[in-house]
């Protein structure tokens, strides 16, 4: 084949662009960090890199919610906890009104009077409320569960459900009825009753000592509800920050580079460029003039 | 044969010489000019007379060198393949940079692409299930909502730019290949009458020959060589140039990104003869322009329209089977401001928070529920295998498929043009070392020439001036 010089310095030219072309997509890989900068760099690349993101916001979506549902557990399980601790209080009050059958009016009627006004602060407890709602009022948007007879003002028509998984909803509330047990024989009615009966009909404490039994085992019952499901959000959150930190690692080997390999075939591809650029400017240079007269 | 004929012989040995070197002086003087074919002077011995009579006999010794032809040295069969791969190469480039917009028009993978937009939008839906009666989750929803619709309208706006941009650049090109014709005639018809006037026409030549290439590489122009060294130039069988005469093409159709949106377009960006308006099937640049103004920018520019309706259908599909703040049932949260709904129409229908239906829970006795049941739905809508997220990531791919197969397509053609080059430089480069090589030869040639002058004057000088002196 005839070879020309001009031949011979396009094809040169050629080979030292290729080469600088090389050096060049490196580089930019090196001073962004991506080794994907387009669709099509790498399309499955690019496809698990946008899910793995999409993923990645879902999570931390449902990191927030978990929190959010801990709160809320947490402000349900120590509300109850409160409330059980005065209605064990209301339990003695009853007792002892009824070991006191003989005793005097007056003393009937303070424990009546201390009944009663741990049945307002019962009412008070049962409204606690996490952002404007109302723990034990359900779905209601009343911005109260119980009224201040006790009679209950929420909304059961759905349960409160927090996402903590793509595949997961945890229920986080307690409704009034669930918690407190359905009227007439709820929490508040039974304490009034016994707030009434106290001074009014003695005889009757009896009976409602059982349903204040039952109503507290209701209650118990609720609390150990709640605890489990706060022991089972806390063991999603871990779930889930453990799924982030793989997402985020997933993530960083579909689009990051990996830094010494890269450097060090960016330091490859510089030998061959210098190399390149030394054959050239040696192919090129001589001719037949370089050795006539 | 007598003295004075070899005297002849020498005279046309040195203008012989001295042409080859003048050629070989061009040669190197043209070493590095783009379009340049080699040229060599056609040296040819004279013979005595070619018909022998009586009186016309020749002494079986020719009479010289005759350099009166220069031939330009180029291989007519390459010319045709580079032609060729010129036109695949230029239609190759144009689409591979068409494929590397719309890639920069998605702005995927990465945090300000419609992908991330996406994900934010469905993760506030998980904000306003968290706290449905809280206004300020609900106006993120939307604003992230907006911000989405946003994103469509930017990625729409940017390809409708590109393909306004390509429609403009194929106006250029096409007049480009007209001012190109026109001069083709031109230099046909110098070169005609250079060639019957016996005139060298080699530098015309190679002009018109540089001017062919480049209407190979803007429309996938072939020739026809016909007589006296003219050539036609035929763009898939129109005649552009035909001898001296120089027809004209132009691009007709639609100037509206939009009218492509209709699968087949009724109006379709596309070449024509400016006579007759008869279709032209353009290869090279051109070719590459109207696949992309037909086919590439309309494929993604309506699959993003199907993202867009996607979107609306799913959203508002969902969002009308839930209930707002008021308990009211949700209405449309998507609509479009004119006509159907598409990437560039959609936009948000409501602005009033309380309106987004957060609730799956139709109003009881107790007023409307704080319900979170359906915004937790529409978070959820991101994971449907046939839904948004899923159609969207699936056309990043074909696009990312598309331009790698463009881009290696564009990689093997690059490859092959310049194997092409490198064959056709071999045969019309100039190579110095040869002309080098030639010009000592002719050198010495010439000197030799002389040498043949001053030998038969010596012996003209012997027999004029020493020979018959008896008697003097």
């Amino acid at each position: 084949m005839r070879i020309t010089q001009r031949a011979v310095a396009l094809t040169s030219l050629q080979g030292l662009n290729r080469n600088l072309d090389s050096v060049a997509k490196l580089q930019q890989q090196l001073t962004s960090g991506k080794q994907i900068s387009a669709p099509s760099d790498s399309p499955t690349g690019t496809n698990r890199a946008m899910q793995t993101r999409n993923d990645q916001a879902a999570v931390d979506q449902q990191a927030r919610n978990i929190t959010d549902a801990q709160a809320w557990l947490d402000q349900t399980g120590s509300t109850m906890q409160s409330m059980i601790a005065q209605v064990q209080r209301v339990r003695d009050l009853t007792v002892q009104g009824l070991n006191t059958g003989a005793a005097s009016g007056p003393s009937q009627q303070a424990l009546a009077t201390e009944v009663a006004s741990i049945r307002d602060g019962l009412i008070a407890l049962s409204n606690v409320s996490v952002q404007g709602r109302p723990l034990f009022g359900g779905v209601t948007s009343s911005g109260q569960a119980y009224t201040t007879a006790g009679a209950w003002a929420g909304n059961a028509g759905a349960p409160v459900m927090r996402r903590v998984s793509d595949t997961e909803s945890i229920r986080i509330d307690i409704t009034g009825p669930e918690a407190f047990g359905t009227a007439p024989s709820d929490l508040f009615s039974v304490v009034d009753n016994i707030a009434t009966d106290l001074t009014a009909n003695p005889a009757a404490l009896d009976g409602h000592l059982t349903a204040l039994d039952d109503v507290l085992k209701g209650m118990l019952a609720g609390v150990a509800d709640i605890g489990s499901r706060a022991t089972r959000v806390d063991g999603l959150a871990q779930i889930n920050s453990d799924r982030a930190l793989s997402l985020s690692s997933q993530l960083a080997v579909t689009e990051d580079i990996d830094m010494p390999e890269t450097i060090m075939r960016l330091q490859m591809l510089q030998v061959g460029y210098q190399a390149a650029l030394a054959a050239t400017s040696k192919a090129i240079q001589p001719s037949l003039l370089d050795y006539l007269r | 044969m007598s003295s004075f004929a070899t005297l002849n012989t020498a005279r046309t040995a040195l203008w012989a010489q001295q042409r080859a070197i003048d050629v070989t002086g061009q040669n190197i003087a043209n070493v590095n000019t783009d379009g340049y074919s080699r040229q060599r002077a056609e040296l040819q011995s004279l013979g005595g007379s070619t018909v022998p009579a009586f009186f016309s006999t020749s002494s079986g010794i020719g009479s010289g060198v005759d350099a009166a032809k220069v031939a330009r040295i180029r291989d007519a069969f390459l010319e045709g393949r580079a032609h060729q791969e010129y036109a695949n190469n230029a239609q190759l480039t144009v689409e591979n940079e068409s494929f590397d917009l719309v890639e920069q028009a998605f702005r995927e993978p990465g945090d300000t692409g419609v992908q991330s937009l996406l994900s934010k939008m469905w993760a506030g839906w998980g904000d306003v299930a968290n706290q449905p009666q809280d206004l300020a989750a609900r106006s993120q929803v939307l604003q992230r909502l907006g911000t989405l619709v946003g994103g469509l309208h930017a990625g729409q706006a940017s390809l409708d730019a590109q393909w306004t941009q390509t429609r403009e650049n194929l106006d250029v090109v096409v007049k480009d290949v007209n001012a190109a014709a026109a001069s083709i005639a031109d230099l046909n018809q110098a070169i005609k009458r250079a060639n019957l006037g016996g005139l060298p026409a080699n530098e015309l030549t190679d002009r018109r020959d540089s001017l062919v290439m480049k209407l190979a590489e803007n429309v996938g122009a072939t020739i026809r060589p016909t007589e006296d060294g003219v050539v036609d130039v035929i763009v898939a069988g129109i005649t552009l140039v035909s001898g001296s005469k120089a027809s004209e093409i132009k691009a007709v159709g639609s100037i509206d990104p939009a009218d492509t949106a209709t699968v087949p377009p009724t109006d379709p960006p596309r070449i024509v003869t400016a006579t007759g308006g008869y279709a032209v099937q353009v290869g090279g640049k051109t070719a590459g322009q109207l696949n992309t103004l037909n086919t590439i920018i309309p494929t993604y520019r309506n699959k993003l329209d199907a993202v867009a309706v996607g979107l609306a259908a799913t959203l508002n599909g969902q969002h009308t089977a839930g209930y707002d703040l008021a308990g009211n049932p949700g209405t449309a949260i998507l609509d479009s401001s004119s006509g159907p709904i598409t990437a560039k129409s959609i936009r948000l229908a409501i602005t009033d928070p309380k309106l987004v239906a957060a609730s799956s829970l139709a109003p009881g006795t107790g007023g409307p529920a704080l319900d979170n049941g359906n915004a937790d739905k529409i978070s959820q809508l991101r994971l449907s295998t046939t839904g948004v997220d899923a159609n969207y990531r699936q056309m990043i791919v074909d696009l990312g498929v598309q331009g790698a197969v463009t881009t290696r397509n564009l990689d093997i053609q690059q490859v092959v043009t310049q194997q092409v080059d490198s064959a056709r430089d071999a045969v019309a480069g100039v190579n110095i070392d040869e002309e080098m090589t030639n010009m000592l030869s002719y050198q010495h040639a010439y000197s030799a020439a002389s040498r043949l002058v001053t030998t038969v004057d010596e012996m003209l000088d012997q027999l004029i001036n020493r020979t018959g002196l008896v008697g003097r």
